[in-house]
């Protein structure tokens, strides 16, 4: 007994011992608390695919365009104006005054080094993929560049927003082993400390070129149990979580601590048909057998019922918010009957049975529930399923990538923050894509077509048109556009943004 | 003793090559990591240019034989995704780990010790069946159950605990709480038998029969014998609290390497992968090893054995 007492004395003794955590200056009035699930790799954003390295990367370093979360535009960051000199070429004039805060002017030459460096597969960057049109950038004058396209280039403008303007002197000096967790940016925030896998500590950076953002200091923790962030988020440890699944929503604005706060995101959700026989022969390859599909499901009533209003019908696969979506195209609406018809002039007058592949909630809430419902509906007209679940993300599109999915089966794509159809299009839909299970060279034509014309109007109809051809041909089983889930603590004001890139600067204490 | 210990040294060699093994080959079975490395809109020469370049293109055999002729070396060559090496992302999360599992050791033998001499001496009594329910009640309750539930009485309703984090004695408390009771109810039962069959022996009547106070009889003759059993099953144990602390590490947000090597076995990052699983089976070897020499130490029969 006397050595247990000892025992515990010991422990109590070496915890006090232990250091405590960097207590540093800050308060908790001038602290706003932000949580992810899991932390970041490196802080070198065109060196991860990973949304948190995107969300902290707008912290502290700044783009040469950014989003506008009112208008849902991009809009000028650290360009001011830009403009297409010819089909292949645009010139982007620069904001002067704006410092590194490593003290250096940031100018032509620091958005050189940044493509360059980035463009270069030596360097082995992630992000290339999504700039590879690039074909050069020549420094006009200190203020000035001019990109070079591999054709015309479209999305242009949209991709400005998606590379992170890092500091020539950083690229050239340090190199790029440093620059995986020394930040060198223009942003609102420079970064103090991170302690990895526990938190990151942000400091307002007082030479900003911007708005001013009103909490002196950012702290990111990662918490990666959503049970215990929202725990966190009521007892005043966070205040803002995302991604909160729609029954704890509930939990939280009756707790008096914190509320939640939604927005459509960008990302769609649809079940795959295999129409090209990439599994093999399946019933799917009839177009009156995919219409039935579409005609048999209440998709309004599984938003409103099982995903409690979180989602929003869409006619085909392109997101309400992406440019290039026409309103005109409507969803399908249910007919059981119809379906029932359409399947029996198919030849299917008594139905038949299909293999139908499934995956975990971590992407699209609620899905086990929503997938069970669209296979109820689909049984009574006579599409009988058989399920089959991988709960892993990666080995689940491993399996769609060599084939190996069934002849129906659920995705989503989240556009990688582009809002623009081409989007979706071009990397999921045509023949040639390792995700695509639908093959229209009538689809792929225009998917060409609208990304080979800087003519916003031109580009919009072919889309219109792409939209049509969608519906009519039953391509998916079309489903929603999702809303994702942000929880707030009551002591500040935020709102859910609609890019899903969460921006700790537009925070402000609430007014009591 | 020499002898011992270079056959311990053998066995640990073996142990850890066979383990690097099996990780190298459940890894390779789980699919292509670069699927999981690249955005998924990256086009086809980008994911063969990527699979080249970490070496996947080469044949499996060949790919093991690298990664052991440079892990040998404590190379365990660059994470993936962190761009770091590997080794270092692990031994910089290994403290927090190993600071939680003595913890939680300590909290266990701290329940332990306690409830299971006091079982032992009142045999069949109320406190002993007390004592019995609180073992099973504990050993039935899943960790991640007690966790949540700890969190949501300590910090939501009482609000004197933080909730996770790391970093002061108070974020010590919940998770160490959490991870010792998982482990009480097996050691206090062990030290429940342990007592009541020293205290049959003839050396207790002996030690009685000289006049030796009771408390002295318990704590100096019963107490050291019954040490021996538990020891040994706390060290055998101590793989099962690392396993432990992978649930108690999720839940408390606890930054060690037992979260890092679930998020890389998820992330598929190969070489974090096979540097955590190395260093976790060098730990476990390791207190095993602490283990049999501390009961040489307590028992003069086993020295003289060896």
């Amino acid at each position: 007994m006397g050595r247990a007492v000892a025992l515990g004395f010991a422990w109590l003794l070496g915890l006090a011992l232990l250091p405590p955590a960097d207590a540093g200056a800050q308060t908790k009035d001038d602290t706003v608390v932000y949580a992810i699930q899991s932390d970041m790799q490196n802080w070198d954003p065109p060196n991860s695919v990973l949304r948190e390295s995107i969300i902290l990367g707008y912290h502290v370093f700044d783009h040469l365009a950014a989003r506008d979360l009112k208008t849902g535009k991009v809009a000028p960051a650290l360009a001011l104006s830009w403009k297409n000199l010819d089909e292949t070429t645009w010139e982007v004039k620069l904001r002067p005054n704006v410092k590194f805060h490593d003290g250096s002017k940031f100018s032509a030459k620091d958005v050189k080094a940044s493509f360059d460096r980035v463009l270069n597969p030596e360097n082995k960057l992630t992000a290339r993929g999504n700039h590879t049109k690039i074909k050069s950038v020549e420094i006009v004058d200190d203020l000035t560049v001019r990109f070079k396209t591999d054709g015309a280039y479209p999305l242009f403008v949209e991709r400005l927003s998606a590379l992170v303007m890092q500091s020539e002197k950083a690229i050239k000096e340090k190199g790029h082993e440093w620059m995986q967790e020394n930040p060198v940016g223009t942003g609102p925030y420079k970064l103090v400390k991170w302690n990895k896998k526990q938190d990151h500590l942000m400091v307002r950076n007082d030479d900003y070129w911007g708005p001013k953002p009103a909490f002196k200091y950012v702290r990111v923790r990662i918490i990666p149990e959503q049970a215990t962030q929202i725990a966190e988020l009521m007892s005043g440890g966070v205040d803002v979580i995302k991604a909160v699944p729609p029954d704890q929503m509930d939990v939280i604005n009756k707790s008096g601590q914190a509320r939640t706060s939604t927005s459509p995101i960008l990302r769609t959700a649809f079940l795959q048909l295999d129409q090209a026989g990439r599994t093999g022969k399946n019933p799917f390859q009839d177009k009156r057998v995919r219409q039935a599909a579409n005609l048999a499901v209440d998709i309004d009533g599984i938003i409103k019922h099982v995903l409690n209003g979180l989602g929003d019908r869409t006619a085909t696969v392109i997101n309400p918010m992406a440019f290039g979506f026409d309103p005109n195209v409507k969803p399908y609406k249910q007919d059981a009957a119809a379906a029932k018809k359409l399947l029996a002039d198919a030849g299917y007058p008594s139905g038949f049975e299909v293999g139908f592949l499934t995956t975990a909630p971590i992407v699209e809430p609620a899905l086990p529930q929503t997938s069970e419902a669209i296979s109820a509906d689909l049984a009574k007209v006579g599409i009988k399923t058989k399920k089959r679940y991988v709960g892993e993300v990666g080995p689940y599109v491993n399996l769609v990538r060599d084939s190996k999915a069934d002849p129906m089966f659920e995705w989503s794509w989240g556009y990688y923050s582009i809002f623009d159809a081409d989007a979706i299009l071009y990397d999921v839909m045509r023949c040639t894509e390792p995700y695509a299970y639908y093959c229209n060279k009538a689809l792929d034509d225009l998917i060409i077509q609208g990304r080979s014309t800087l003519d916003q109007k031109k580009r919009a109809e072919v889309y219109a048109q792409a939209q049509k051809l969608l519906l009519d041909d039953a391509a998916y089983l079309y489903k929603w556009g999702l809303r994702g889930v942000w929880g707030i603590s009551n002591r500040i004001d935020y709102e859910a943004p609609r890019d899903e890139i969460d921006r700790m600067f537009l925070a402000t204490p609430r007014k009591k | 003793m020499r002898r011992y210990l270079t056959r311990q040294l053998v066995q640990l060699v073996v142990v850890i090559l066979g383990i690097s093994l099996l990780a190298f080959t459940i890894l390779h079975v789980l699919g292509d990591p670069v699927l999981l490395l690249l955005p998924q809109n990256a086009g086809k020469e980008e994911f063969e240019r990527y699979r080249h370049l970490l070496g996947l293109d080469q044949p499996l055999y060949v790919q093991y034989w690298k990664f052991l002729s440079r892990a040998v070396l404590g190379d365990f060559g660059k994470s993936w995704y962190a761009d770091t090496p590997a080794f270092r992302l692990v031994v910089e999360r290994m403290p927090p780990t190993i600071y939680l599992t003595f913890a939680g050791l300590l909290v266990a033998l701290l329940i332990a010790l306690p409830l299971g001499i006091l079982a032992a001496l009142r045999r069949h009594s109320w406190v002993d069946s007390l004592c019995t329910a609180v073992a099973v009640a504990g050993q039935a309750t899943p960790l991640f159950w007690l966790g949540i539930m700890l969190i949501i009485v300590f910090a939501v309703r009482l609000k004197v605990l933080p909730a996770s984090g790391y970093g002061t004695w108070q974020h010590f408390l919940l998770p160490s709480f959490c991870l010792g009771a998982a482990l009480a109810p097996i050691t206090m039962r062990l030290v429940r038998s342990g007592v009541i069959e020293v205290m049959n022996m003839e050396f207790i009547k002996t030690a009685r029969a000289k006049g030796v106070a009771e408390p002295m009889v318990v704590v100096k003759h019963a107490f050291r014998n019954a040490c021996i059993p538990v020891i040994t099953v706390l060290g055998l144990q101590f793989g099962q609290l690392l396993g432990g602390a992978i649930i108690t590490e999720t839940v408390f947000a606890w930054p060690g390497v037992a979260t890092l090597t679930v998020e890389s076995i998820r992330n598929q990052d190969f070489p974090v992968v096979q540097c955590a699983v190395v260093m976790l089976a060098l730990v476990i070897v390791v207190v095993n090893l602490l283990v049999d020499v501390a009961v040489a130490m307590i028992d003069p029969r086993i020295r003289a054995g060896a």
